[in-house]
């Protein structure tokens, strides 16, 4: 009851003061005197169907009726309410959309990139370390370990990308390069080349949220970097813990169906 | 570098080499256990203490190698020429008569960085064998058998789970050598340890909190770990595996406990034990040491590059069109 009056008087306390006098939330530390951002962390948004603001859609798979509808979402480019494409880069945006089902690396349960893997709807977790943090998802079972040592460079392209991180004060910054040219941003098709770069920051911003930030570069792609900027948050439940999601086994119909000795009727 | 070529060259191998070396490696005996890649030379002296985490706990962090060329059991007995005489292909140094360049896959013994241990394998049992089947574990393993001869090429699902991308046939629990790309990473933070494994990019987080097992209801390939220190030595308490993926022909009922203790600046060294009443009629275990590798693991990304599960369905309907052309050929005449 205390804690409560106590969380009543903080949050009144707060809204009663101008912008500019509120004191910036302070992290838990590590040992090490960073921030302490380990946890079970998941976006709560509608990024992965869209980056873009959208209204509600209709699906991709009839049969599947309002499960595979398109929610509706504010979107979450930080920059303006588009992405700046190169109009080739556009052309191929619009076909990819026309595809989607069949060219969407999430519907073959392929790596998902950075950063779809951030907004995806399953969570992931971070455990930190000082020289390394590594970054577990749920789904497909994707990983990379951040280097926070002094940085390196990609020995070769990848789904997942090359990340060096370091920090500049409270926020983490990942520096992600060599990344190959087949993840998607979103289930519309939006793009990148294998120039991609993406420079991510994540921020406590109170006990159980992080905001996110992504800067997106691609010179064969778009025409100037743009930025997606989101809340993470933190997974509460007592026994929280990320479970297998090897989605491989999901889409062996899908990929080798035809190729079976006797091949499903109604898959 | 040579780990930069290893991750090159891995997608090329996956569905082919991969599976045959990583059962090899189980299948060798003491003679072809040879010229070694140069082993970690350790200084194993009791005085000997663990880097430790803030928390008090040692530092198991880093880039490990669980690479070795010591068989998990020891090599049946057969009568002497027996080995000759089943592979007539080979030459009388052990290589193949034909020669493949293994570095071009990765596979060449002298990429491993492999862990000082001079024992003959590295099963704990007396015998040095692991424990026969019960009559339930043969009936099952041979029902199963008897099921994959006829169905192995009937669809993905029949195929081995290396080849399916699903998991490396080693990567446990308990963890063992993959054969290749045999690295695995350790990064702690506060109360979890998470190990991933190269192959297959497969990680396990283990909470050390004293959580509770998964509900029953809940199998996975890996199963469901936790775990706790007993003074340096980091336990592993896994269970709630699928009946699917067993380790050495095990069931569901699998329950795996593996040590492991940082034994110098280098060198971990890594105990398991497993038991399954409707497998064996004893627990059993073994021991494997690991390298400190100064290195990073690379991304093995393996469902996004099978084409090995494509080709070999693909090639088997191919042969299954033209035997049918031929009986109807045959017919027609």
């Amino acid at each position: 009851m205390r804690n409560q009056i106590a969380g009543t008087l903080f949050v009144l306390g707060l809204a009663a003061l101008p912008a500019a006098a509120q004191t910036p939330y302070r992290a838990p530390r590590m040992a090490d005197g960073h921030p302490n951002l380990n946890g079970i962390w998941q976006a709560m948004n509608t990024a992965n169907w869209d980056l873009r603001p959208h209204a509600a859609g209709m699906g991709r798979v009839v049969a599947l009726g309002s499960e595979d509808a398109m929610p509706p979402g504010l979107g979450v480019i930080a920059d303006g309410d588009d992405i700046p494409y190169l109009p080739a880069a556009e052309a191929k945006r619009k076909q990819n959309y026309e595809n989607r089902l069949k060219d969407d690396p999430e519907v073959k349960c392929y790596l998902p990139g950075v950063p779809r893997a951030t907004y995806m709807p399953y969570p992931f977790q971070i455990v930190q370390s000082t020289k390394t943090i590594m970054f577990s998802y749920e789904y497909a079972g994707a990983v990379r370990v951040i280097n926070m040592d002094k940085p390196t460079k990609s020995p070769a392209d990848s789904w997942m990308g090359w990340s060096n991180g370091h920090w500049e004060g409270d926020t983490l910054v990942i520096d992600v390069t060599g990344f190959n040219e087949d993840t998607w941003f979103d289930r519309v098709g939006d793009y990148h080349s294998d120039s991609l770069h993406v420079v991510e920051r994540y921020t406590p911003r109170s006990a159980e949220t992080l905001t996110y930030e992504a800067t997106i570069e691609d010179p064969k792609v778009f025409s100037r970097p743009w930025k997606i900027s989101m809340p993470l948050y933190r997974h509460v439940e007592k026994n929280a813990q990320l479970l297998e999601f090897k989605c491989v086994e999901f889409v062996e119909e899908l990929l080798y169906g035809p190729l079976r000795k006797h091949p499903r009727v109604n898959p | 570098m040579r780990h930069v070529c290893r991750a090159l060259n891995v997608t090329a191998a996956v569905s082919a080499a991969g599976f045959l070396v990583s059962t090899a490696v189980l299948a060798q005996s003491p003679a072809s256990v040879a010229k070694t890649a140069p082993a970690a030379k350790v200084t194993e002296a009791k005085s000997w203490t663990p880097p430790r985490m803030a928390d008090g706990h040692p530092d198991l962090q880093g880039v490990w190698s669980n690479a070795t060329n010591i068989p998990l059991e020891k090599p049946a007995d057969r009568p002497q020429g027996a080995r000759a005489a089943a592979a007539p292909n080979r030459q009388a140094d052990g290589q193949l008569a034909v020669h493949y360049d293994n570095s071009q896959f990765g596979l060449d013994r002298s990429h491993n960085k492999v862990a000082e241990d001079d024992r003959k394998w590295l099963v704990t049992t007396p015998d040095g064998r692991i424990p026969p089947l019960l009559p339930e574990a043969q009936q099952r393993v041979a029902a199963r058998a008897a099921f994959t001869r006829d169905h192995q090429w009937d669809g993905p699902e029949t195929r081995p789970l290396g080849e399916r991308c699903i998991m490396w046939p080693n990567e446990g629990p308990p963890m063992l050598s993959e054969g290749y790309n045999s690295n695995l990473q350790i990064v702690q933070g506060p109360g979890y340890v998470a190990i991933e494994q190269e192959m297959i990019h497969d990680v396990r987080i283990i909470p050390t909190d004293g959580r509770a097992h998964l509900p029953g209801s809940v199998r996975q390939w890996f199963g469901n770990s936790v775990g706790h220190w007993e003074g340096d030595t980091l336990v592993i308490d896994t269970t709630n595996f699928t009946d699917k993926a067993a380790f050495q022909r095990a069931s569901q009922d699998l329950h795996v406990i593996e040590r492991i203790t940082r034994v110098a600046d280098d060198k971990i060294q890594y105990e398991f034990t497993v038991e399954d009443p409707h497998t064996w009629g004893q627990p059993w275990g073994g021991k494997a040491y690991w390298a400190k590798e100064d290195a990073q693991i690379y991304e093995y990304a393996c469902h996004e590059g099978n084409y090995g599960m494509r080709n070999n369905l693909s090639a088997q309907r191919a042969m299954e069109r033209k035997a049918a052309e031929e009986a109807a050929k045959k017919e027609s005449k």
